[in-house]
């Protein structure tokens, strides 16, 4: 009896024996997948049977096959947010990284303060979205924003930033570097900890000025954590939603709108659950294809490394 | 730096300073950064028209739970990966993984439904439940379970600990610092949350506190449409983020190790 029970209770057997009906280990597993499955796991599976339908909640939904694909790339509002959201990423996300290395660099040095420039550079993070957009609308606002006073002393003319075509996105940029950026400056510090500093010593004794020992030394070390950084920033502000919804609604005359606005937008507004539905997953085709062609170009990299 | 530091801080000050600004003064030129006459007025008029408690219990809630389970059920499941052999375990483990790179949004709209069906809509559980298929912490989690050497383990077992005995009383102290990370970034990603609360909530009083300051200016779920009352936004930004800073600044430590581990994943 205690042979078996023993056999049962614990799920690894010593000297290799395999059995094959422990259930321990499902037990543990079982509490989480039931939840990834039902959350996560699921979802993303139906969400692709979903974007093969026409369905307005309501009714019944309606078998179309790639209809919705097709239809999205005819649909001019769908390329407006693809390329909206394309050049709000060419916006933040080189600022984003080689600020968030600058500043990290800048904190790694012992220097005085340095503790409190990264406590408050990062700050922000902690702030929720739609807040971080509140706020920069007030500094934005044409008439009374401080943003505007300030640019007044340089003799510019008051900017109707969150209702110009031209300077929306460039607001929500600006707002959405102000936020994220420490997050950043964390992951490129922590790379920064981890060069040996034998390594630039060296090569400052050498001979080498402060640039090489950057390009040289620092710079190629940092590499898997620059990866990372830019792998994870291009995903974050490919997703961008909540800020630009709060800060433009996604004007004006859509100039501020973003895939993740157009599918809720179509999804929970127009209730074309299967087109919102297709956007969504042209979303994950297009993260994807980031992740895999970044990682290419890492392949490529790391052979001449 | 100190630039650095000014332009980091800078937003945060003018917004504390300017939800004491009374009506008047708000919208004065040139703008002051020292209220002339501070007033909580903003704050109870938010406060007075606006469920703000209502939506930060929820957020708080929601959070709450959906952090406890998740290191709860993750670190089980971390456990069972890492260390046990069984059938399916790498077949398994992948096929988690792969959900790293599948974005929420395409969960959102079969969600919407499935919360629906049963009614579950616009409550307390349609905001904690999604949240825990998250998989970042349990690949946190795995990776360092992985990295206890198997020693701890088999000493237990020739001590005839179970299973459980050992998750319990061996792994969950072990992990403390991973389990930490993953407390934070698990609270951290329910607390913010925005397109699915957005989604799946529509009565006022089971608001999430980022919907609910997003009512101030609309979008499109706009208020008033007329001149937006800044002193009392940022009274409600304020009152948003007070807390948020404050754990920040108790727990700083803990964000950062949070946020390395996530740059690990990648």
């Amino acid at each position: 009896m205690t042979q078996i029970i023993i056999h049962l209770k614990v799920g690894e057997v010593m000297n290799g024996k395999k059995q094959h009906y422990r259930i321990i280990p499902y037990i543990f597993l079982i509490p989480y997948f039931f939840a990834f499955i039902t959350f996560r796991f699921g979802p993303s599976i139906a969400g692709f049977f979903v974007s093969l339908t026409r369905w307005n909640i309501v009714g019944q939904a309606k078998f179309v096959g790639f209809q919705n694909f097709i239809d999205l790339f005819e649909d001019p509002n769908f390329i407006k947010s693809l390329t909206n959201t394309l050049y709000f990423m060419l916006l933040t996300v080189p600022a984003l990284v080689i600020g968030g290395l600058l500043i990290a660099m800048l904190v790694d040095q012992k220097l005085r303060g340095r503790y409190v420039t990264r406590t408050f550079v990062f700050m922000p993070y902690v702030i929720m979205s739609t807040v971080v957009g509140v706020i920069w609308m007030w500094i934005f606002d044409t008439h009374f924003g401080i943003l505007n006073y300030y640019l007044g002393f340089f003799g510019i003319k008051p900017i109707a930033w969150l209702s110009s075509i031209n300077w929306a996105m460039p607001a929500v940029a600006i707002a959405t570097i102000w936020w994220t950026i420490g997050f950043n400056m964390i992951l490129f510090l922590a790379g920064l900890q981890d060069i040996p500093n034998e390594l630039k010593e060296a090569a400052r004794i050498d001979g080498a000025s402060s640039w090489q020992v950057f390009w040289n030394v620092t710079f190629p070390l940092l590499s898997p954590t620059t990866i990372v950084v830019v792998m994870l920033t291009l995903i974050n502000t490919f997703q961008v939603f909540a800020q630009v919804y709060v800060m433009t609604g996604g004007g004006p005359a859509m100039a501020t709108l973003t895939v993740v606005q157009y599918m809720y937008v179509q999804s929970f507004q127009y209730y074309r659950l299967g087109y919102g539905s297709a956007i969504a997953y042209i979303v994950f085709i297009f993260l994807v294809g980031l992740i895999l062609v970044e990682r290419s170009i890492l392949k490529k990299s790391g052979d001449i490394n | 730096m100190i630039v650095c530091t000014i332009v980091a801080f800078a937003p945060i000050l003018w917004m504390t300073v300017s939800a004491f600004k009374p009506e008047g003064e708000i919208l004065s030129y040139p703008p002051q950064w020292v209220p002339l006459e501070p007033t909580w007025a903003n704050f109870a008029y938010v406060l007075k028209n606006f469920n703000f408690l209502r939506w930060t219990f929820n957020s708080v809630v929601a959070a709450v739970v959906a952090t406890i389970i998740v290191i709860f059920i993750d670190s089980m499941a971390a456990f069972a990966f890492a260390k046990m052999k069984f059938k399916g375990n790498a077949v398994l483990y992948a096929v988690v993984l792969s959900m790293l790179m599948v974005p929420i949004q395409v969960t959102i709209v079969p969600l919407y439904l499935m919360f629906s069906s049963v009614k579950l809509l616009n409550t307390i559980p349609a905001l904690i439940l999604p949240t825990a298929g998250n998989v970042t912490g349990v690949f946190i989690l795995t990776s360092f379970f992985k990295s206890v050497p198997r020693d701890l383990m088999d000493a237990a077992i020739v001590d005839g600990a179970g299973s459980f005995r050992i998750w319990w009383s061996i792994m969950l102290p072990l992990a403390r610092p991973s389990i930490s990370a993953v407390a934070i970034i698990t609270f951290m990603s329910n607390w913010t949350n925005f397109l699915w609360p957005l989604v799946s909530v529509s009565s006022d009083a089971s608001r999430t506190l980022p919907v609910g300051v997003a009512q101030f200016f609309g979008g499109q779920s706009g208020v008033s449409g007329s001149a937006p009352q800044y002193g009392p936004a940022m009274a409600a930004a304020l009152m948003a983020t007070i807390p948020a800073i404050a754990i920040f600044l108790f727990l700083q430590r803990y964000f950062v190790k949070g946020i390395m581990m996530t740059g690990i994943k990648g």
